[in-house]
């Protein structure tokens, strides 16, 4: 009997390991892809004929075409993995601008310039990521890195980068990537692009005040994710003046929502919900049933169609903010960013042969634009690290009024992001779609 | 007297302690402005929970009565039903709504049955000379494995399954007095009911029943008498896998079917199996509903993002002060 209790104490000590490594982060979740040193992808090869297919098309001299040192972007992504539903139309993204690429670049001298984009898989592991981007500065020698799908990858990313003095634009969301959470220093080298859970927090509590709402309720899925929307709300509310009577966690496979009850005693006046599918949509179902009366806003991590898909009836109707991208068709001709959208649309639903797209595939958007824009700046003759410092202070001022899939983009030496809480827009859920809803409707 | 005054003791402490818990349940969920309504609600919804917890459970208990074994791919066993449950369901086979759900229903258990028998004969019968503990940490493995493969396979997106009600997204809900009633939870504790009966049939009134019977009472005695237990081994192995699977499908409506899910739900059966002592059909189910309740409850009274640290402080306390379950009494055990 004891020996077996010794057992029996054994074994719940590794269930409660198992758990707390299951809660504890994505990474440990096994990814069974072999290839950790292989690119996932093959960039790529533009090397094979260059010289001829410029010669017809430079303009003035094309005898004298002067062949320049190749162009390197490295590109990490998590293409399998947790974070791959992200990482997946990213790394789509990074082909389907290789292939656009592949004629290369003419620098301002006249000289051409092969550019590779190098894609290398993260496997959503912060490790797994550090290593791809050592072996991209160090073996590669990459001119500059677009990298990152998810935060927590991200940031054990930065400080290589920094170190290696190479400019890198991240597709993950947290502020702490591009600025010292400690010191508030914006970091030198570090660009993103995606907007924030500040920006979305902002649209939350400008609709919640046109609603004349006081008192909300906030339910955010136990992640770094959910805890951001808290804070950002926290912030973003009290400013405007609405309180947050109660919040509490849910797991993303909760079947049962005990915080209902509280919701309900709470006597909030609405509902904010900051998640992620399927978490958010199952907490859509159950606020549905118990307080049907109560408005309900989500955050922009809900902006895909899995969203709607998994619970199309209960998330009808949903305010909340969402990037320009879902919405494109409806926008104002106006829109500084329609074009934009619209190309990168049909480029990439004809370059995937009708994939949907997606906001996140449009964060390597742009990152990988802001990256070609710096190389096509620069003049030849230039060393690996003059390169790598001109692309950065290329991003750093000359991204002005700068319309991208996520914003238009205004960056500074102080903000390495650029966009104000309109890089995000409103919207809603009608008929199972999202559809613009600008304030003026509201 | 000293042994009489230890008997009074055990007895404040065997009522004093579930009284003080339920006051302090009250106290806190007074502060937050509980009516009965609510408290009434979050025992439903506990009790549909623990339903689920209990299928998983008896899980644990065929295995482990019979091959002495704690099998921790049996989390595996219950998302595997519900992926391809929701998978099934999609393909556009020329039946019904309805008819879909009943292949997609039978195709699933069928299927995770056959994935325990291939489990049982590929990892489990080859190591069969191994010490318990190995064998334990083999079934870890294969949980590690089978969900790699479900991300592989379905990658990291939910899917969805429909009601059984309604055949839609949608479920119907019933209002008593204010507390909400969704139709699955009577289909979840309708097949927790039946399957209890059925397993009670097969194994009081059936060959095979008795022989895994025989087979959890003494290993060697059985083989003496010609059961063999590698057969009933990799029966049992089979019976978990469709106990785990059905209650994979009847939760699947109210959640959305999802590659990781089989983590969380395998640990909780794992405690409910524990409350029950591990060898008691009856009392896992038992150690299920309660387990559901206690957590819903305390999670509801405090902040549910704590919800799991209560299933795992039973956990501790069971197997330090009743390693031999709730029901049972010491020394006492009951087996199958």
């Amino acid at each position: 009997m004891k020996a077996k209790n010794r057992l029996l104490l054994v074994i719940a000590l590794i269930t409660m390991a198992l758990l707390l490594v299951a809660c504890g982060g994505e990474t440990a979740t096994p990814t069974p892809e072999p290839p950790a040193e292989e690119p996932t992808a093959a960039p790529e090869e533009p090397t094979a004929a260059p010289e001829e297919q410029p010669a017809e098309e430079a303009t003035e001299a094309p005898a004298e075409m002067v062949e320049g040192t190749p162009y390197k972007i490295g590109f990490v992504a998590a293409i399998t993995g947790p974070g791959s539903s992200l990482g997946v139309p990213e790394r789509n993204t990074a082909q389907m601008l290789a292939e656009q690429w592949k004629d290369g670049i003419i620098g301002p001298d006249g000289v051409h310039h092969d550019v590779e984009v190098i894609i290398l898989d993260s496997e959503s592991n912060p490790d797994t990521a550090a290593s791809a981007v050592s072996r991209l500065i160090n073996e590669e020698q990459v001119d500059v890195l677009v990298a990152g799908t998810l935060s927590g990858n991200s940031l054990a990313m930065v400080p290589l980068a920094t170190e290696a003095q190479v400019p890198m634009i991240s597709m993950a969301s947290a502020r702490s990537i591009i600025q010292d959470p400690e010191t508030g220093e914006t970091r030198a080298w570090i660009f993103k692009t995606p907007q924030e859970n500040g920006h979305s927090a902002r649209w939350q509590a400008e609709y919640l005040k046109n609603l004349g709402v006081s008192t909300v309720c906030y339910l955010y899925e136990n992640s770094g994710y959910g805890q951001d929307t808290l804070a950002n709300g926290e912030a973003a509310f009290s400013e405007a003046g609405i309180e947050i009577v109660y919040s509490d966690t849910f797991e993303r496979t909760d079947t049962e929502f005990p915080q209902m009850s509280s919701v309900q005693s709470s006597g909030c006046e609405a509902v904010v919900v900051g998640a992620i599918p399927p978490g958010a949509s199952m907490v859509m179902v159950a606020l549905r049933d118990f307080v049907p009366d109560l408005p309900v806003l989500q955050g922009h991590g809900v902006c895909n169609s899995t969203f709607i898909e998994l619970a199309p009836e209960a998330v009808e109707g949903t305010p909340l903010p969402c990037g320009r991208l879902l919405v494109a068709s409806d926008l104002p001709d106006d829109d500084p960013q329609k074009p934009v959208l619209l190309k990168y649309i049909e480029d990439y639903t004809s370059f995937t042969n009708g994939e949907p797209v997606s906001t996140f595939g449009g964060h390597a958007y742009d990152a990988l634009l802001w990256a070609h824009e710096a190389l096509s700046s620069l003049e030849d003759g230039m060393s690996l690290a003059e390169r790598r410092a001109a692309v950065r202070d290329y991003i750093e001022n000359n991204i002005k009024d700068w319309p991208g899939t996520g914003g238009v983009f205004n960056i500074t030496p102080e903000d390495h992001l650029g966009l104000e809480y309109t890089g995000l827009t409103f919207v809603k859920v009608e008929n199972g779609q999202f559809v613009y809803f600008p304030p003026e409707q509201w | 007297m000293a042994e009489q005054r230890k008997l009074w003791i055990k007895r404040v402490v065997n009522v004093g302690v579930p009284l003080l818990l339920v006051a302090l349940v009250f106290y806190l969920g007074n502060q937050k402005g509980f009516t009965w309504q609510q408290y009434a609600q979050l025992v439903v919804d506990g009790v549909r929970g623990g339903a689920i917890y209990a299928l998983i459970a008896l899980g644990f208990v065929t295995v482990y009565n019979v091959t002495g074994i704690i099998n921790f791919a049996q989390g595996a066993f219950v998302m595997l039903g519900a992926m391809l449950a929701a998978t099934v369901y999609e393909l556009p086979l020329p039946f019904g709504d309805g008819w879909r759900l009943v292949v997609a229903f039978v195709t699933a258990v069928l299927l995770t049955t056959l994935v325990g028998v291939l489990i049982e004969r590929l990892t489990i019968y080859p190591a069969r000379h191994s010490t318990p503990l190995t064998l334990i940490i083999i079934t870890v493995g294969v949980y590690i494995a089978i969900q790699g493969i479900a991300l592989l396979v379905w990658g990291t997106n939910a899917l969805s399954f429909p009601a059984f009600t309604t055949l839609g997204t949608v479920d119907k809900t019933i209002r008593v007095g204010g507390v909400v009633l969704k139709a699955q939870s009577f289909w979840i504790w309708g097949t927790t009911a039946v399957i209890l009966v059925l397993l009670a049939w097969f194994f009081d009134r059936t060959m095979l029943g008795k022989g895994l019977r025989a087979c959890a009472i003494n290993r060697q005695a059985a083989r003496l008498m010609g059961i063999s237990t590698h057969r009933m081994s990799m029966l049992s192995f089979a019976l978990a896998a469709a106990l785990g699977a059905i209650g994979g499908i009847v939760l699947a409506p109210v959640t959305r079917p999802i590659y990781d899910m089989g983590l969380r739900l395998g640990l909780k059966g794992f405690v409910a199996a524990i409350m029950g002592g591990l060898v008691s059909s009856p009392a896992a189910v038992l150690g299920g509903l309660l387990l559901g309740v206690v957590e819903n409850v305390a999670a509801g009274v405090t902040k549910s993002g704590i919800k799991d640290i209560f299933a795992f402080i039973i956990l501790i306390l069971i197997l330090l002060f009743r390693p031999q379950g709730i029901l049972s009494k010491a020394q006492e055990t009951e087996k199958v």
